[in-house]
């Protein structure tokens, strides 16, 4: 099996600079006028199109098709303020933020209790278990959406709750979550597990006590990746949930069609329900890097 | 905020995997974890107890992947071999048909090529943007955290939404960019950049790039946090330019980065789904049509279940023939000069050090 | 290995009963005096009217109680499909919208939908000739509550600045109208050719223009596309995209989300007509600010004649929609749907201009003059032909509307689209 592993982030050594301490690199022409030149064509190119959405939503829409490219003149506080003060909104937002919530803890705690055994035991088949879940990454979920709806409806009865949709999106963040939790483990000094074997700790008495907060940044970045998926998911949600039951991106496409004329309001609806996912993705932005240095490091 | 709790896994990651890595291929004796003193008299019991533990690890994951994943794939599967409507039971068995439809179908056989093109395309731009972005995002310079904050905002949006603020940017005549074109003296195409046959596909791949640009920068910049100061700091007291350690040290230890990331994105862009569903619907006249979005216009739309199975068996083999051969052409070559590479770079370190102490 | 797969079934089990544990949903679809109806009128008036006949219903028939859902369209076809394919009558609505054609058929095949024959024969005489799309094998699956034709709605005000005096009637007049608004710097006509739909009925038109209703009527049941009409059809969709016509863009136009939508750039007055249906003048007013569309610079004419057809100049094409029970819907359900084709709910429906109403006795009640012209042009049409894309079911329908956009993105040639087409049917039979 070990011929065919297919073992992508399971870089190997390469020389971190062993136990050297490390200084932020101060650079050296940090700060040339060019940097900041290049720096702000790749911010406008960058945020450009979510800030003309963001606008979008403080102009009207008589404003909107005179000028395609305009500012906001005068601003508007209304198409916010109408999004804000809908019951419908808030709901949504719960109806996301729960389901949001249940992905990320079982993808999370599952992923990590299946990354451990691949990451510290010796064992026959690890490597093809760990196929399984490399496997697992080459399914888009769009391929089996119509089965596993039948699945969830007529076999669990689980539509039109959160759990419904919460527990097959974990499911399929669980081989990336694998995937990128089991190097990062691999990481991870030993000696603390070991010390704690000898004190005659159990293995998963272990895992719960010190592998656990050990493995903190790993795991904030695959829950806020885990999150972050579940808070944007479409497809799956509109099949399976209604009325007071749907999540944001529902609402916005509903939204949409129902205000179709209402360009400005969708821009806002649109910004409205970005902005949680955006903050706290960017809340974790940096230990989300250092998650996935133990990933990818080179 | 600080990320300090990681510095010393990191420093420790490469010496642990590695080990792993080069005893993975000698079969090891059943035991405790490699070298936890735990493998006692009572091997038989601690070996039960092993087996024990793994399941208990990892049953809850495999259990859920079984249960969401695997029986709707199964079951996708079996829809392949069915000529089914949608409705009731299956029972008009057509065998490999659906495949041999599917096959000789012009616009699955262009949708092939669109997602090759998506591969392809994507990698080629991202990777030296990526890399030039992550650069510049590990320099030390005035509003840092604020530029590495902005990269990633669009990676963070759901397709969905991204591509419904494209679309009103895209939009023909009455869109900014059209604007924008026509401002600056050119005449924007005729049908609009997405109604265009010969533009869609590369607007598409352009709007794909600034979707997941944000994720190499991420993955990047990761890399490049595991290359030490001190081989910089070195390399610049030797006289090299700030070009030159980038080009000389860095680029060449995040090559495992790069590669690992063209994997993720190769899989992405083979699985590209929504962004086109929103954009383009797979149009005009199938100019953009991808594998994902040729089963999903078979199943939901025209309700040819056995077609969509096929098709989606037939990406599948396709995704998964691809990540074989990545792996054994690219990532194999990994391991194998892992030893070299890592020997390499240890010497370069070391020899900067000492030239370091020297000048001091 | 074997206690391995025994502790992975008991962790399966175990998660399954979790699961369903967790399940909150409490209606259920079952019970005996609940509806499930779903429609897809998500906006006033029409949504509040349809909240309104449901709590009358209830008013009238104490103890039943009618649970209205609104959806967007395409959402509604979506879940409907897939409540369809789970076959869990607990997805599955009691009440819900059938658009008849091939997708009727594959529902009767299956045991989805309830024979209405017996139980609202009334209805069905009421209603006449038009419930033949919703037939199979001569007997009634669902009461169409609203018929439309498709034809051209156009802006007076621009056509006059054009120096357009009379509406086309035919194809030279046609290519006329357009070589004027061209000249006066007017983008003719504007087409969703996104969504596909709005393109393939410029075809589904010609057709029904060239082909007499023999071979139509014959082609839905057979399936067999060889008569010459249909590629004759396909030639005369292809001088309309070779006249240039339509808006710029019109390849990525989505039908009729938004002004930007070829129903919003007819609403504010950016192209001068739309090949579109009777919903044309209630999507403009939901498209333009002031909710009223063209308001009376609102036009209509029938698609134009082609020299030499075989069609009956009168006959027209279009659809409608039909409310239908589900296969173990309460019995309560037929009640319901009888009463929403009565003339008290037809009559709000018409007024609230939902559509246009098949209870004769509610037709007078369209307050819109638009569609009060509308209806005596669907009223005194011989037949009316349904959607091709309905009529013939979604796999050749598809196949269809594809090629027809082919053609429209000058990729395709008449004989491509009846060959796409005859390969589709084929896999039918």
């Amino acid at each position: 099996m070990a011929g065919v592993t297919l073992d992508p982030l399971a870089e190997t050594g390469n020389g971190s600079g062993g136990s050297l301490p490390k200084r932020r690199r101060a650079g050296s022409g940090g700060g040339n006028l060019w940097v900041y030149l290049i720096a702000l064509i790749v911010v406008a190119i960058t945020v450009g199109p979510v800030l003309y959405g963001a606008m979008g939503g403080f102009r009207t829409n008589a404003q909107l098709a005179d000028k395609p490219a305009g500012l906001p003149d005068p601003w508007v506080w209304s198409n916010y303020a109408g999004v804000l003060s809908n019951p419908s909104f808030w709901q949504y937002a719960l109806n996301s933020t729960m389901i949001a919530i249940i992905t990320t803890v079982v993808t999370v705690v599952f992923g990590l209790m299946a990354a451990y055994p691949l990451a510290r035991y010796q064992f026959r088949g690890r490597e093809a278990l760990f196929m399984v879940f490399v496997l697992g990454l080459l399914f888009p979920a769009a391929v089996a959406i119509i089965p596993l709806f039948i699945i969830i409806t007529r076999n669990l009865h689980m539509a039109n709750t959160w759990w419904g949709v919460a527990l097959p999106q974990a499911a399929f963040a669980l081989p990336m979550t694998v995937v990128i939790l089991r190097p990062f483990l691999m990481a991870l000094p030993k000696e603390l597990e070991e010390a704690a074997l000898i004190d005659g700790a159990g293995r998963i008495s272990v895992f719960w006590r010190v592998l656990m907060p050990l493995s903190a940044p790993g795991m904030i970045t695959v829950g806020v990746l885990a999150f972050v998926t579940s808070w944007n998911a479409y497809l799956l949600p509109l099949l399976l949930l209604q009325d007071q039951m749907r999540t944001l991106p529902l609402g916005v496409a509903d939204f949409s069609t129902e205000h179709s004329a209402d360009t400005a309001g969708v821009l806002a609806f649109t910004t409205l329900a970005m902005i949680p996912a955006l903050v706290l993705f960017l809340a974790f932005q940096r230990r989300l890097v250092s998650g996935l240095q133990g990933a990818v490091k080179g | 905020m600080t990320h300090d709790v990681t510095e010393p896994a990191a420093a420790a990651s490469g010496h642990a995997t590695s080990d792993a890595r080069r005893t993975g291929a000698v079969r090891r004796a059943p035991g405790g974890p490699a070298g936890t003193g735990s493998a006692g008299p009572n091997r038989r019991g601690d070996d039960w107890r092993k087996r024990l533990e793994i399941l208990v690890f990892v049953t809850p994951a495999l259990a859920l992947i079984a249960l969401f994943v695997a029986w709707p794939i199964v079951t996708a599967v079996r829809f392949s071999v069915y000529d089914w409507k949608g409705f009731g039971d299956l029972t008009d068995f057509v065998g490999l048909e659906n495949y041999a439809e599917v096959l000789g179908d012009e616009v699955f056989r262009s949708a092939v090529g669109h997602n090759m093109v998506i591969v392809v395309g994507s990698i080629l731009l991202q990777l030296p943007l990526g890399v030039a972005i992550a650069l510049l995002l590990n320099r030390k310079m005035r509003g840092q955290g604020l530029l590495r904050t902005i990269i990633f905002v669009p990676y963070v949006l759901a397709e969905v939404i991204a591509a419904v603020v494209w679309l009103q940017l895209l939009q023909p005549q009455y869109g900014f960019i059209d604007a924008v074109t026509a401002q600056i003296g050119l005449t924007p195409p005729e049908q609009g950049w997405l109604g265009t046959p010969e533009y869609a596909l590369w607007i598409v791949l352009l709007v794909l790039t600034w979707k997941y640009l944000g994720l190499a920068v991420l993955l990047f910049l990761a890399g490049m946090q595991g290359v030490s100061e001190e081989l910089h700091e070195a390399a610049q007291l030797d006289g090299a330019s700030w070009w030159q350690t980038q080009w000389r040290i860095t680029i060449p230890l995040l090559g495992p980065t790069m590669r690992t990331w063209a994997f993720l994105s190769m899989i992405g862009s083979i699985q590209c789904f929504d962004m086109i569903w929103v954009l383009t619907q797979g149009g005009p006249a199938d100019a953009t049509a991808t594998m994902a979005t040729y089963l999903i216009d078979e199943g939901t739309k025209r309700h040819n279940y056995g077609i969509a199975g096929a098709a989606s068996v037939i990406l599948f083999v396709i995704a998964f023939a691809m990540a074989l051969a990545y792996q054994v052409l690219i990532l194999r070559r990994d391991t194998q000069d892992d030893t070299q590479r890592y020997t390499r770079a240890e010497s370069a370190l070391f020899g900067a050090l000492s030239r370091k102490r020297k000048a001091a | 290995m074997s206690r391995k797969t025994q502790a992975l079934a008991a962790l399966c089990a175990g998660l399954m009963i979790a699961a369903t544990g967790c399940g909150s949903s409490g209606d259920s679809g079952g019970d005996d005096n609940t509806i499930i109806w779903w429609h897809n009128s998500n906006n006033d008036p029409g949504k509040g009217y349809y909240e309104q006949v449901a709590k009358d219903f209830e008013k009238a028939n104490p103890g039943v109680d009618v649970k209205v859902q609104a959806f967007a369209h395409e959402d509604m076809l979506t879940k409907l499909d897939a409540a369809f394919q789970s076959g869990d009558p607990e997805q599955i609505p009691d009440v819900y919208m059938e658009r008849g054609g091939g997708e009727l058929a594959d529902h009767v095949e299956a045991g989805l939908t309830k024979d209405l024959s017996e139980d609202a024969s009334d209805e069905i005489d009421m209603i006449g000739g038009s419930v033949a799309g919703w037939q199979v094998d001569g007997k009634t699956y669902a009461l169409p509550f609203s018929i439309g034709v498709v034809g051209f709605w156009y802006n007076k005000d621009l056509f006059a600045k054009a120096g357009i005096t009379t509406a086309p009637t035919t194809m030279e007049d046609f290519y006329a109208a357009v070589d004027k608004l061209k000249a006066a710097g007017i983008q003719p006509v504007s087409v969703g050719a996104k969504d596909a739909w709005p393109a393939a009925h410029y075809y589904y038109w010609t057709a029904v223009r060239e082909c007499s209703e023999d071979v139509l009527t014959s082609a839905v049941k057979s399936l067999d596309f060889s008569d010459a009409c249909f590629e004759k059809a396909g030639d005369d969709l292809v001088d309309i995209v070779a006249k240039k016509p339509f808006n710029n863009g019109f390849l990525s136009t989505g039908a009729q989300e938004g002004p930007t939508s070829a129903s919003g750039l007819l609403a504010t007055g950016k192209v001068a007509m739309e090949l579109a249906g009777h919903w044309e003048p209630g999507v403009m007013q939901g498209i333009t600010e002031d909710k009223k569309g063209l308001g009376d610079k609102t036009g209509w004419f029938a698609f134009p004649q082609i020299e030499g057809g075989q069609g009956d100049p009168a006959a027209q094409m279009g659809g409608g929609d039909a409310w239908a029970v589900s296969e173990g819907a309460p019995d309560a359900s037929v009640d319901f749907v009888k009463y929403l084709l009565s003339t008290d709910v037809q009559t709000g429906f018409a007024k609230n201009g939902m559509g246009l109403p098949t209870n004769p006795d509610a037709t007078g009640a369209l307050t819109d003059p638009a569609l009060a012209d509308l209806i005596k042009v669907r009223d005194s049409a011989p037949y009316v032909q349904l959607y091709f894309d309905t009529a013939f079911g979604q796999s050749v329908g598809g196949a269809m509307n594809d090629a027809i956009v082919n053609v429209f993105a000058g990729k395709g040639s008449a004989a491509d689209i009846v060959k796409a087409t005859q390969a589709a049917a084929d896999k039918e039979k």
